[in-house]
């Protein structure tokens, strides 16, 4: 058996939203919750942290082939999603999670408000504030493949690019990346990636946090990574080199231990 | 039968740099605007106004004007500037806007003040169109595009509920908010001027038309989309109770008539001015922004795409000029030839309005003036004139309108 194969995908009704979810891995929980692109399987990344523990990757509502609520229109909305997945999928709480850029924003703002739902957050490459320097790239002037290619640091070196998007698109992975840019628009445009109010209300973070971010992430840039290791007490942070957005698709090896070294230990 | 027809320019900025537009492979939204001088607007203005002027003071019943933003295809970021503009400096005829770009507003209720006030300034010349905007409007305005429908639906309820019912009132909706509706400046026509609805082909706009209905005005679409068009127009009209006639029916067609037909092929190439483009050179994905256009609406484009219908709408595929030609999105010729052409068009829309696109690009002053001349001599009276069958009834009998005969 590879291990690659070692996980399910399947469609579960959680907080009364169809969800497509993959899981993967024995053992205690482990929530991911990806970021504004989407996830497009079950990664390389996943199944690393699946030897450790049981990982639970949902679609977000209007992202993958999840259903898109009408009442989801913001992070505060998703969040509180987020946390009634976690009920309604029975998870033992509290449980670690790992947020990518939106994912990442998201975990943040549960965190905020709730002390007691994650023993140990990760966020990666994540959206919510505003850069100290330069701006976030605007996915919204751009293609869905140009967004690919700015995400990766070197597209042509990424095993994973190349397996997930490297190869030409059917009208399915068109229809399927609109429908991502499509949630993306609705949650994140206006203000652009980022909350106004987030910057003060990290301070209020008790969850202990990782800060995991590519060096050369062409999206959202690392300074914003720094922003959040100051802003949430206790915070460190692990920069990964020759990495773009995607740590946990560019890097994944790399990747997967960083984030179990400070999960450990696993139970 | 056409009751009135209209003049229409685009009042293009024809001044940038198309080599610089070609280098970077766009001419709007991005594209720097240190290519604009304020004194070649200045110039062009003039230019253009004095030739609406002209128009209305000739013949045509009225001008069309519209709004497009951070585009050289247009000089009329503000459909209601222009059209105070042309409120006092004009003396007869309709000012026909198409349209309020409605959901670029946070403030709507401006719209509604704006389009009274004009509507005053002009003694009720006005003729009111609303309209979602190009894809890039949404950006260059910081609009969110996935609730432009929205919006402009509940923009529309407010500005009219604003024109029709006393105020003060309050407004507590989804997207616009307001503690009192109470505008001072109301139009003079009443209820209010009437509104018209343009669009390109997306059916939820055709049958938004229908469900209010507004006349739906067809901004030079290719001749054959048009059954599609009208007859989800009347389907819907029939499932309200009624019958649609030519007043519920609009059309905007490009053009160029001369002297000879020669003359007027040659200078219709100025409506494919930009990059040999109408509308101009953009990525998909700006006029196309994320939720700016439904399913139903990116099928019915794609399933023109399929057939191999190419148009020159915004968003669609590139088409030549000669191309542009045989699917009458432009008709260029002498007047006989224009009137035997627009005749065409009549039997197929039984329009009531008629746009007459009749000036585009770096066509020159005395050019565009010898047009209206002919237009307003010649082409108008025929075609008002002009008896054509009831809509539908010449289907069966008239040539495909995929193979019509090249110029």
């Amino acid at each position: 058996m590879t291990a690659e194969a070692a996980f399910t995908e399947a469609f579960v009704e959680a907080a009364g939203v169809r969800i497509q979810l993959r899981r993967g891995g024995t053992g205690a929980p482990l929530l991911v919750l990806h970021g504004e692109l989407g996830v497009p399987g079950w990664l390389r990344a996943y199944e690393r942290l699946a030897r450790h523990f049981t990982v639970y990757v949902p679609s977000l509502p209007g992202f993958g082939q999840s259903a898109r609520p009408d009442w989801i229109v913001s992070v505060r909305d998703l969040a509180a999603w987020v946390t009634w997945f976690i009920r309604d999928l029975k998870l033992s709480q509290p449980l670690p999670v790992i947020g990518s850029s939106l994912g990442g924003w998201v975990a943040a703002e549960i965190a905020t408000m709730n002390a007691g739902l994650f023993t140990k957050m990760v966020l990666v490459g994540a959206a919510g504030l505003q850069p100290d320097e330069g701006h976030v790239w605007d996915y919204f002037v751009h293609s869905n493949q140009e967004a690919l290619a700015q995400a990766f640091y070197d597209p042509a070196k990424s095993p994973e690019y190349a397996r997930y998007y490297g190869t030409a698109w059917t009208p399915e992975d068109e229809t399927q990346a609109e429908g991502n840019r499509e949630m993306a628009a609705r949650l994140l445009w206006k203000p652009y990636m980022r909350s106004h109010t987030l910057p003060d209300l990290l301070r209020g973070i008790a969850t202990p946090t990782l800060v995991v971010w590519g060096r050369e992430d062409a999206i959202i840039p690392l300074n914003v990574g720094q922003r959040y290791v100051r802003a949430i007490p206790g915070a460190t942070a692990n920069v990964l080199d020759r990495c773009g957005h995607l740590p946990e698709m560019e890097q994944p090896d790399a990747f997967a231990q960083v984030v179990l070294d400070f999960l450990a230990p696993h139970a | 039968m056409v009751k009135e027809v209209y003049f229409f320019t685009e009042m293009g900025y024809t001044a940038y740099p198309q080599d610089e537009a070609r280098r970077l492979g766009y001419n709007n939204l991005m594209f720097p605007n240190e290519h604009f001088s304020p004194e070649r607007a200045q110039q062009l203005y003039a230019m253009y106004f004095d030739e609406l002027l002209y128009a209305t003071e000739t013949g045509f019943d009225g001008v069309m004007i519209n709004e497009h933003h951070n585009n050289p295809l247009s000089m009329m970021p503000s459909v209601n500037v222009i059209g105070a503009a042309l409120a006092r400096t004009t003396r007869k005829g309709r000012i026909v806007f198409l349209g309020n770009v409605l959901p670029i507003h946070d403030n709507p209720l401006r719209v509604a003040e704006e389009v009274a006030m004009i509507d005053i300034l002009s003694g009720g010349r006005v003729i009111c169109g609303f309209v979602r905007g190009l894809g890039q409007e949404s950006i260059a305005t910081n609009t969110n595009p996935i609730y432009n429908r929205e919006r402009f639906d509940e923009a529309h309820d407010v500005i009219i509920k604003a024109w029709t019912t006393p105020g003060p009132f309050r407004w507590e909706g989804r997207h616009y908010d307001y503690r009192v509706v109470n505008p001072w400046m109301r139009p003079l026509q009443k209820p209010h001027p009437p509104i018209w609805i343009p669009g390109v082909v997306s059916p939820e706009s055709v049958r938004w038309a229908a469900e209010h209905r507004y006349p739906y005005v067809a901004l030079a679409p290719p001749l054959h989309v048009i059954d599609e068009i009208y007859d989800l127009y009347d389907e819907v009209a029939a499932a309200r109770g009624f019958t649609p006639t030519s007043e519920q029916r609009g059309y905007v067609i490009r053009v160029s008539v001369a002297d000879t037909d020669e003359k007027a092929y040659e200078e219709g190439r100025h409506f494919f001015w930009q990059l040999g483009t109408s509308f101009g050179v953009a990525p998909r994905h700006w006029l196309a922004p994320p939720g700016y256009m439904s399913r139903e609406a990116a099928h019915s484009r794609r399933q023109q795409a399929r057939v191999g219908v190419t148009n020159i709408t915004p968003g669609g595929p590139a088409l030549s000029y000669e191309e542009a030609h045989a699917t009458y999105q432009i008709v260029s010729g002498n007047p006989d030839t224009v009137i035997e052409k627009l005749k065409r068009i009549i039997d197929v829309v039984d329009p009531g309005y008629m746009v007459l696109w009749g000036r585009e690009g770096l066509m020159s002053h005395e050019v565009a003036v010898h047009g209206i001349d002919l237009m307003t001599r010649e082409v108008i009276p025929a075609i008002k004139a002009y008896q054509a069958a009831p809509r539908g009834s010449s289907r069966s009998a008239r040539p495909a309108e995929r193979e019509p005969a090249r110029p």
